[in-house]
């Protein structure tokens, strides 16, 4: 299924072009003698998504590999039923970090929380969400 | 809902995996139907039905 291998790929070029980002990133926060736990924080998060795409991608590679399809029926209605609960949660997730911004900054290091690690923090949460749903709904069958 | 994917599939000497081919979905996925915890789309019981020769009436039991 050459639509599959191209997707797998495509994932793969994601994650590695995340991973490049990271290290960029870390690097310069060196270079700048900039490292403290609010810039840690901002690497390791990306790190847990990266951790859940390399599970991910190599449960996918070994299906493929074994002639199963990428997705199906079923697999769609687990990302889907994942999607929208974390999607749902992460509106709550933003509203804390925006009620709690002080606090959250002060726990890391921090004053405040500049735009991009208040971001950062929003995709990471809902990554974790994402995670954490796509796991649970994958082992629960009777999705409605 | 009960069926009989099992019964026929182990009549045809068909793995969980070959009969997920056959359909084209995952393994993962036969294994829900096979327990009756997945209901399947019309389409999926439909190919199914055909690849163990028999019908969605016979397949499926309707409690």
């Amino acid at each position: 299924m050459p639509k599959d291998k191209l997707r797998l790929l495509l994932m793969v070029s994601l994650s590695i072009t995340l991973l490049a980002t990271i290290a960029a990133y870390g690097y310069m926060s060196i270079i700048l003698n900039k490292v403290n736990i609010g810039s840690s924080v901002v690497i390791i998060l990306p790190l847990l998504v990266i951790l859940f795409m390399a599970f991910f991608i190599t449960r996918k590679y070994k299906d493929v590999k074994r002639g199963m399809p990428l997705e199906d029926e079923y697999s769609k209605k687990v990302m889907l039923k994942a999607s929208s609960v974390s999607y749902y949660l992460t509106l709550y997730w933003l509203l804390f970090i925006g009620w709690f911004e002080e606090p959250i900054a002060n726990l890391v290091g921090l004053q405040n929380l500049d735009a991009g690690q208040t971001t950062g923090l929003g995709i990471a949460g809902m990554a974790v969400f994402f995670f954490f749903f796509w796991f649970y709904y994958s082992k629960k069958p009777n999705l409605a | 809902m009960r069926n009989k994917i099992k019964e026929l599939r182990t009549k045809y000497n068909l793995t969980q995996e070959d009969l997920a081919k056959k359909v084209g979905v995952r393994r993962e996925t036969i294994i829900f139907l096979e327990q009756g915890k997945y209901n399947p789309s019309l389409q999926l019981a439909h190919d199914v039905a055909k690849t163990l020769k028999t019908n969605l009436d016979e397949l499926f039991i309707f409690d």
